[in-house]
């Protein structure tokens, strides 16, 4: 294929309305320029070997007009009970401030639209601080475009108990467009928070979604991070979230795919002092020809660190699962614990895995292991279970199921784990 | 209730006989026992009785209460009443023991025409079944068999077995690895189910279990067949002599 510039393939990406432009103006210049020498990746760059992106090249996107109201549009049922007055919902990228809801935030705790709070010291000191990915299009993407976004800023010693539920939600336009969601998260010292993150598509069209997230947690801070890419079958993905921590910080992150035609998830998570814990899991489902691809990055650059990544794949009809996942430990992080596994699972005979442990250890005494399996369903299982009378289709649904429950259980919030076990049961019990 | 007619199977998918002409008659109310050395054919053949894919029968018929069952599926005759406790019990974690056992009774309740339970009703069945194998409530909210002893494996079996109150049994190297309180427990728990209305078959390779369950019937299998059959005699002969003696006297 041809080397394609960005900016013929998202031809729009400069014709952001100026009232907007004028926020964040160096962030976006500096994108920009950045933009204009980059070309799109294809097949021949080496993080991107596997993956076919011919479901964007194939398209051209627009952006989405700002400032449109789809006020009539009935989001209840994506509502989740615990997240009542705690939640910021964005149709297409605009945010909608008459389907979010929130209420009884603890004192100087701001959980908010970007937009309005743009001059806010701790938005600009930390917007782009931490998200630089080399040789990249799709953060500066982001930085260009956002039109809003999240902002989340938890003060020292401070619980937000409900957890925040970002919702971001697809409609049918009538071309391809392409949206920038944005979310940063601040957690002072010793704060604590619990964040979902959700993206559904509405309809089957074909958009692009290219969600850029930074979460800043200061010493102590803990943060559950839970984000569910439901986004419609023929859209594309790519998700750049970074987090960065300070000594004593812990961050769990589960991120559930589920949609998407093309799902690339780049999550970061930079030790940035001494003593921090991090879990990067992850659950993909995937059949049709989906493809579901994930390059994470545990970057432990200072001392005593826990890190664990479980990834945990099942893929059925022609989907492609790809798992890059990188360890790195610099030269003086010493007493490193990290581990990485990602477990495969195909039930078809055409499916297909690509999975690639990449560690890079430059200190000499830590604790760093991986393991990678792809398997089918044993024969021995089903029989087992078809023996006591279930059918050899009940029998294979329950063993998936069964595989995929592990990560569900780890969820947070109640009523994202029923969520996701509905999920989990459709996609076993799709015939 | 179960005939066995000249059976013979290969591995699927290879030529290698490993049962070679099985004849095997079993009536409603008895206890068998098949006893044999390693590679004999007995683990095989309550394989092929139950359906593992497996194995491929190439010639002779298993009747089931009149019924050609050879090329049923193992969930088919688990519907009639066929059940095999595991030589080998498989591990499947996130599936508990309550999720397992209430899919496989309302399945086979659906099969049957006869009532399925709710859960609730379910839960108090199962709870008055766990006496038979002296465990605790705690037992049914586990992931089948993930985690457990080998005994806790064997209890489990049989545990399954009573609660699908099944019509023959065959019972694979129940004994095998199990300590002499373990096996008292297990053997506990088949006499009280064994019963006039159903009928058992052990799979030995050790007088041992039958010194606790006694059975009506003994039968040596070797070679892919069964060479002799006879009382409990044939395994105290066994047990004082060694399969090797008895190849030797048959020959």
């Amino acid at each position: 294929m041809s080397k394609v510039s960005t900016k013929e393939l998202i031809h729009t990406y400069v014709q952001l309305p100026s009232v907007y432009r004028e926020n964040f103006e160096e962030l976006r210049l500096q994108a920009k320029e950045s933009l204009e020498n980059t070309v799109f990746p294809t097949k021949k760059d080496e993080e991107w070997r596997f993956t076919d992106l011919k479901s964007i090249t194939a398209n051209k996107f627009e952006s989405v007009k700002s400032g449109i109201l789809q006020v009539s549009l009935e989001l209840n049922k994506y509502h989740l009970p615990e997240a009542m007055n705690s939640r910021l919902v964005f149709i297409n990228g605009n945010f909608s401030p008459i389907h979010s809801s929130v209420e009884g935030m603890p004192d100087g705790v701001i959980v908010s639209n970007l937009n309005n709070f743009s001059e806010h010291e701790q938005l600009r000191s930390h917007l782009g601080a931490i998200t630089n990915y080399e040789d990249d299009v799709f953060v500066p993407l982001n930085d260009v475009n956002f039109q809003d976004g999240t902002f989340i800023y938890v003060p020292k010693q401070t619980f937000i108990e409900q957890p925040i539920h970002i919702l971001n939600v697809f409609t049918d336009l009538e071309n391809p467009y392409f949206v920038t969601p944005r979310v940063l998260f601040v957690g002072e010292m010793y704060s604590k928070a619990t964040i979902i993150e959700e993206h559904i598509g509405l309809s089957n069209n074909v958009y692009l979604n290219i969600p850029v997230n930074e979460f800043r947690l200061y010493s102590g801070a803990h943060v559950h991070h839970a984000r569910i890419q439901r986004d419609s079958k023929n859209a594309s993905h790519i998700s750049r979230p970074v987090a960065m921590l300070d000594a004593h910080a812990e961050y769990h992150s589960y991120t559930i795919c589920l949609g998407a035609k093309l799902f690339r998830n780049e999550p970061r998570v930079i030790q940035n002092e001494e003593e921090v814990d991090f879990t990067v899991d992850g659950l993909v489902l995937i059949d049709g020809e989906q493809i579901a691809d994930t390059h994470s990055v545990m970057d432990h650059r200072f001392s005593h660190g826990n890190s664990h990544q479980l990834h945990k794949v099942v893929v059925n009809d022609q989907a492609h699962s790809i798992f890059n996942g990188k360890i790195f430990v610099a030269k003086d992080a010493q007493k490193i614990d990290s581990f990485q596994e990602n477990r495969n699972l195909l039930i078809s005979d055409t499916g297909k895995v690509n999975t690639k442990p990449q560690l890079e250890i430059f200190a000499d005494d830590v604790r760093c292991s991986h393991g990678a399996t792809i398997g089918q369903l044993q024969d021995e299982e089903v029989f087992y279970l078809q023996s006591r009378g279930l059918t050899e289709q009940k029998s294979r649904e329950l063993l998936v199921y069964a595989f995929a429950l592990e990560s569900v259980e780890s969820m947070a919030v109640k009523s994202v784990e029923e969520l996701l076990l509905k999920e989990v049961i459709a996609y076993t019990n799709r015939d | 209730m179960l005939e066995i007619r000249d059976l013979h199977a290969v591995v699927e998918g290879e030529d290698l006989k490993i049962l070679k002409g099985v004849n095997l008659i079993v009536n409603k109310g008895e206890v068998h026992a098949i006893m044999g050395p390693n590679g004999s054919g007995k683990s095989t053949l309550s394989k092929v009785v139950s359906g593992h894919p497996e194995y491929e029968v190439t010639e002779g018929i298993i009747l089931f209460e009149g019924e050609d069952i050879t090329e049923m599926d193992a969930d088919e005759r688990a519907h009639l009443g066929l059940f095999l406790a595991f030589q080998y019990p498989v591990e499947v974690p996130g599936i508990t023991n309550k999720t397992l056992l209430r899919e496989a009774y309302n399945t086979i309740a659906r099969a049957n025409k006869r009532e399925e339970l709710d859960p609730l009703e379910f839960e108090d069945y199962l709870v008055s079944k766990l006496d038979i194998i002296e465990m605790k409530d705690e037992f049914l909210n586990r992931s089948i068999n993930t985690g457990f002893s080998g005994g806790e494996k064997k209890k489990n079996e049989i545990f399954q077995m009573a609660v699908l109150n099944p019509r023959l049994s065959f019972l694979d190297e129940t004994d095998s690895g199990l300590d002499i309180d373990a096996l008292k427990v297990v053997s506990n728990g088949v006499n009280k189910i064994s019963s006039p209305e159903n009928a058992i078959v052990m799979i030995t390779h050790y007088q041992r279990l039958l010194n606790y369950i006694k059975p009506d019937l003994v039968h040596v299998m070797m070679n892919g067949k069964i060479v002799k059959s006879g009382d409990i005699s044939l395994a105290e002969e066994l047990e004082a002599n060694g399969y090797d003696q008895m190849q030797k006297k048959l020959a």
